[in-house]
């Protein structure tokens, strides 16, 4: 909702997923987990249909027996510049901020979970119960990150806490910000860099460079999103880029 | 106390049944003022005039977009002359009595729908088929359409057969409310007018079982004409409109075109009965009662209006999806932006404005002022909506294979012939109609007989007011 | 056709305010066993606020199942009021009046018990003072005045508000009536309530004047608050099935069809509980059946305007979409049940004019309407979210907890409780309004017929 011009800030933070790298290992669902304090998805969450995975990874099977391949598709809020589940939310808990990324304040959602309606990409998560770590795994919370209770829409928030640090660092250390500096958890933990995190406005970062790739597309582009997370189509090697549109 | 101690008899001034049949069905109408015969005149030549224009139209035809304007046109005719008879069927399920004098003047509304099935067939040639171009492009590429799996020319064959059966019910309708008329012109009148009014009364003679049988031929035909009315809106509006634009999604749009087709219909009944009564000598028989009412619903129809065009716009301004932002940039923000709010100010806010004020509502002056600046208005409005369509996308395959519209077209204005044709048909339809009233009674006769002997004048307690009897 | 009862003043006073000025035996009883199924219903709600909205059976795409779907049904059962009194007011039915109270009591409750599920599903209903008023404009924290879900508030708040004083301004002369036949803490009470009635011309053109501005006022409001109701589901492009321009008077209609069939379910049970056959006769039911052969026509175009769109923009997963709705498990069994109750039962009976008289065969096929109707809300509601867009990892169903079944169930028992509580107080006939429909109403002899005729303003 926030259009070009009033843009203030010096950055507009983005990803860029490459699907033909992506091997689906999740590791990236594992390290997102582990970073932002996300409710264990145990089996009776499971079974009420109300895990949670800021970042999923998809698999879609394409081609006949015996030649039989897989297709993964990471996919996690895309931070949408025209995002439905903004101005749907009655008490603006979330909203689009001057960076590019669509936030979520926690202590003013109110949970009528209109948002989660509106996302067409399915990436926002409601808190049904009050989430609960074991004994053993509550030291393994990152106090950087807000802990929700009951009641509250959570969804990926490119690692908030991870980039205000790097720019906090940065500062502190009389240094200018440099591509790669500042990193999510699923960018660092991927094994084959097909995540790559960055910032669109800085012109020689990896994400402005892989943007322009030919292979690039966004998902359910109809919609009119302008998300902020670009797709690169995997490469068959029988010749000519699929996937693409979902 | 029992009412009818407290109901003395109050002098009654209406015209009695005997002056109300001499005027309406006798002697008294066998002479045409020359005003009207000049009238009349006039409406032939811009018909004819009309008729050229279409005819040109054809000689110079450089693609879909130059027959916007003729598709306006009908669909403004069918707006206007289809949604007459509604305001004669809808009152009468609500078994008022202000409607009775005006059902004749709604009714004849349908002999138009007539003149507009026939006048759509040359457009009919211009409309492309939907699945064109299924040999070249492959069998599901087709243009979106209600006719799902349809046979080569659907759109076509469809429309015709709908609006042939809409006028055929409209005319049954207005021949069947016309019937005791004709049995009054076969006792009362003389000359060629006695001859055609024996003929089409075939025997009726006011028989119990008689009037029992036309009632329920009134019933019948008016709700099958009124579900017509909805489904000729529906696909018209559709083949002829919204197929025609990629990516527009609209479900409200053929209520919203029947919606403006209530409110046309009460806009040409309230000129009618303002015509009837300056030109026509009914001032006894309506007057400020039928106004009053006709004006309340006109309000009515007018605020509604604006509440189905706001439900598509809201959907769309809120959405942003390419389809959305499509949609609105070619109908409302982009080539067309200054016609439509000519016709927001026309249709919505000017009528508006007038008609709320009780005493402009309840007179003869106040109504018909309202109704042309509808009409005007709504003429600009299916301007807006059908020039804008049938320019949307230049080329029968872009039209087949584009998904949404991504360039919007030029504004398009219209040409001298388009001029004609604008001018031309709405006269065609106009002069059908009048043709017609030189045998039917502008007000009904059997109606006016009817209220009368069902209401009264009375004074009650210290007032004047109206007894009215209601027998089922 | 007129099936009038020639009364006099004092026998309707005494039939009408049987229930107030004596109390049935029926009433204790039933208020008892209500408000038994009512503190079950709190008790749910306080076990919901307790252990979380983990206990309903919502997950994720489904976020909103049974409570919007009720809250819908309630507000759409609230549309009976204005369509009854004020509507039918303006046009001047004379058959609209034992009915006009009852049917504006029953939008004020029900909108009173549309309002609890938006609040009660929130994920924290504690902090709902962020959401509705009081605002805290001192600190910068705004509304979103572009959700939707700000817009129902206020809609629904004026609705509520427009129709609670159309009820206190239609009720101040049975009021006078009241305090002048009661004793004691009643008499008290009646004379504070009825503001000093006496029932003299001023009073009566002031009451009438104020009916007519308020039946006026509330037309827009009629239109405007399911309208907007339903822009909660159409503006999101997200949702198939949803994203869709007709929603509005679809759901106004839908409102209209929902509510006059309730108020006939009413009619039936005050005719039957009360004993008030002299007022409350077939030919109302018969009225009302006709007005509802048209609404549920109307009703039935919009509804396939809708469901023909999705096939009609040929786009793969509306129509994916409407194929899961409507044939396959479980949603065909539903939309065929939808189908028969709503529309297809009950409209062929009424068109027939015995059906339409039989009190007992319009009871009941305003029940099976209502049942339709609510089901029609969960069709509309649920199977859009659980196939939302291409991505089937997240495609779910639903499965309905009995917690929400409870709450449901604790809602009609709210609003019928409601309902006898305020008969006990109120006469819920207009005596005002019968007393005029007779002052009005004589017999006229035309030819040899003898004919009930009405009083008209002349225009």
């Amino acid at each position: 909702m926030v259009t070009a011009a009033e843009r203030v800030s010096s950055h507009k933070w983005g990803m860029v997923v490459d699907v033909d790298r992506c091997t689906g290992c999740q590791a990236c669902v594992m390290a997102c987990q582990a970073e932002n304090n996300i409710p264990l998805s145990t089996e009776d969450l499971y079974r009420q249909k109300r895990t949670f995975a800021w970042i999923r990874v998809e698999r879609y099977w394409y081609g006949d027996f015996p030649d039989v391949k897989a297709r993964f598709i990471p996919i996690m809020c895309q931070h949408c510049e025209n995002a439905p589940c903004e101005p749907v939310c009655p008490v603006f808990a979330t909203y689009h901020n001057t960076e590019g990324m669509n936030v979520q304040i926690y202590n003013r959602c109110v949970g009528t979970r209109y948002c989660g309606n509106g996302c067409p990409y399915n990436v926002r998560f409601f808190n049904y119960w009050e989430p609960v770590w074991p004994t053993t795994l509550r030291n393994q919370l990152n106090p950087d990150v807000t802990v929700r209770s009951r009641g509250i829409m959570e969804k990926c928030s490119f690692c908030v806490q991870r980039i205000r640090r790097g720019v906090r660092e940065a500062a502190r250390d009389g240094r200018d910000l440099q591509d790669g500096d500042i990193g999510t958890a699923c960018t660092d933990a991927c094994p084959t860099n097909a995540l790559v995190f960055g910032d669109y406005n800085d012109e020689n970062s990896r994400v402005s460079i892989m943007a322009k790739d030919d292979r690039k597309y966004t998902h359910l582009d109809k919609l009119n999103t302008d998300p902020n997370v670009l797709y690169l189509a995997q490469v068959d090697a029988t010749g000519g880029a699929i996937g693409g549109h979902e | 106390m029992a009412t009818s101690s407290l109901i003395t008899d109050a002098p009654d001034n209406r015209p009695s049944n005997i002056e109300a049949t001499a005027l309406l069905a006798g002697e008294g109408r066998t002479a045409i003022g020359t005003g009207l015969k000049r009238f009349m005149w006039l409406l032939a030549t811009l018909s004819v005039i009309g008729l050229v224009g279409i005819v040109f139209r054809f000689i110079n035809d450089d693609g879909r977009q130059e027959w916007g304007y003729y598709a306006a046109t009908l669909a403004w005719m069918l707006t206007v002359f289809g949604g007459a008879p509604m305001v004669a069927i809808a009152p009468a399920i609500a078994k008022a009595n202000w409607v009775r004098p005006v059902a004749r003047i709604a009714s004849l509304g349908a002999i138009a729908t007539a003149v507009i099935a026939l006048l759509m067939i040359p457009l009919l040639f211009k409309l492309p088929a939907l699945t064109e171009f299924s040999e070249v492009l492959g069998d599901d590429v087709r243009r979106k359409s209600i006719w799902f799996d349809s046979p080569r020319y659907a759109p076509h064959f469809w429309n015709v057969l709908v609006l042939l059966t809409l006028a055929l019910v409209g005319i049954a309708m207005a021949y069947v409310m016309a019937i005791p008329d004709f049995a009054a012109i076969r006792d009362h009148g003389s000359g060629w007018k006695q001859r055609w009014g024996k003929k089409l009364a075939r025997g009726f003679y006011g028989r119990p079982q008689q009037w029992e049988w036309l009632k329920m031929r009134i019933g019948i035909t008016g709700a099958i004409y009124f579900a017509m009315l909805l489904f000729t809106n529906f696909t018209f509006s559709l083949d002829f409109a919204v197929s025609l634009v990629p990516g527009w999604k609209d479900s409200v749009f053929p209520f919203y075109h029947t919606i403006s087709s209530f409110q046309a219909g009460l806009a040409f009944v309230i000129i009618g009965v303002w015509a009837a009564r300056r030109w026509g000598g009914m001032n006894q028989y309506v007057g400020h009662e039928q106004m009053w009412s006709l004006g309340k619903f006109m309000l009515a129809t007018t605020l509604l209006w604006f509440y189905f065009f706001y439900s598509s716009f809201i959907v769309f301004w809120y959405g942003r999806s390419e389809s959305d932002s499509a949609t609105i940039k070619l109908l409302v923000s982009g080539p067309y932006v200054y016609l439509f709010w000519t016709v927001f100010f026309l249709v919505f806010i000017i009528p508006w404005w007038i008609m709320i004020w009780n005493k402009v509502r309840d007179s003869v002056w106040g109504p018909p002022i309202a109704a042309f600046i509808i009409l005007f208005g709504l003429f600009l409005d299916r301007i807006r909506i059908y020039v804008a369509s049938w320019s949307a996308v230049p080329d029968d395959l872009e039209l087949a294979t584009t998904d949404i519209l991504q360039e919007m077209p030029d504004t398009m204005w219209p040409d001298v012939f388009d001029v004609f044709i604008m001018v031309g048909l709405p006269a065609l339809g106009l002069l059908s109609i009048l043709l017609v009233t030189r045998l039917v009674p502008l007000v009904s006769l059997w109606e006016i007989q009817q209220s009368r002997l069902i209401t009264k004048p009375i004074r009650f307690l210290r007032s004047h007011v109206m007894l009215v009897g209601k027998p089922d | 056709m007129q099936q009038r009862r020639i009364l006099d003043e004092f026998t309707i006073n005494r039939e009408l305010l049987r229930g107030n000025l004596a109390t049935p035996k029926w009433w204790l009883p039933t208020v008892l066993g209500l408000l038994v199924v009512v503190l079950f219903g709190f008790t749910l709600m306080g076990i919901m606020f307790n252990r979380g909205l983990g206990v309903t059976g919502l997950s994720r795409p489904v976020y909103w199942g049974l409570f919007i779907t009720t809250f819908v049904f309630w507000v759409g059962i609230s549309h009976a009021g204005i369509m009854i009194s004020a509507i039918l007011r303006l046009t001047q039915a004379e058959w609209r009046r034992p009915v006009t109270r009852a049917a504006e009591l029953l939008t004020v409750f029900s909108l009173l018990t549309a309002l609890f599920f938006p609040l009660i599903h929130a994920g924290r209903p504690w902090r709902i003072f962020y959401w509705i008023t009081p605002f805290d404009f001192s600190r910068g924290i705004f509304p979103n005045a572009r959700s939707p879900l700000i817009w129902d508030p206020f809609a629904i708040g004026t609705y509520l508000t427009g129709s609670t004083l159309f009820l206190y301004v239609a009720l101040l002369p049975d009021l006078g009536v009241l305090r002048d036949r009661t004793t004691g803490w009643k008499h008290s009470f009646y004379t504070v309530a009825s503001l000093g009635w006496r029932g003299n011309p001023r009073q009566w053109r002031l009451q009438t004047v104020a009916g007519i501005l308020l039946s006026a006022l509330m037309l827009p409001i009629f239109v405007s608050v399911h309208s907007i109701v339903s822009w909660d589901f159409a503006v999101t492009p997200a949702v198939e099935g949803w994203h869709s321009t007709v929603f509005a008077p679809y759901f106004v209609v839908g409102a209209v069809h929902s509510g006059v069939s309730a108020v006939v379910t009413m009619m039936a049970l005050m005719r039957w509980l009360w004993g008030w056959d002299n007022y409350i006769r077939p030919e109302h039911f018969d009225a009302l059946g006709r007005l509802l052969i048209v609404v549920a026509c109307a009703w039935l175009g919009l509804t396939f305007a809708e469901l023909i769109f999705g096939v009609y923009s040929l786009e793969a997963p509306e129509r994916a979409l409407r194929e899961m709705q409507m044939f396959t498990w479980p949603w065909n069994l539903l939309f065929l049940i939808f189908f028969l109750t709503a529309f297809a039962i009950p409209v062929p009976l009424w068109f027939f004019k015995r059906v339409r008289n039989n009190i007992a065969m319009m009871f009941w096929t305003s029940i099976l309407v209502n049942i339709g109707m609510w089901l029609e809300r969960f069709l509309i509601i649920v199977p859009g979210l659980s196939r939302k867009q291409p991505f089937v990892f997240t495609w779910d169903s639903y499965q309905v907890s009995p917690l929400e079944w409870g709450l449901l169930l604790w809602s009609f028992a709210w609003v019928l409780m409601l309902m006898l509580l305020f008969s006990k107080f109120f006469p819920l006939i207009p005596l005002f309004e019968t007393k005029e429909s007779q002052v009005f109403t004589t017999d006229v002899q035309i030819g040899r017929v003898t004919m009930p005729a009405v009083i008209r303003e002349l225009d």
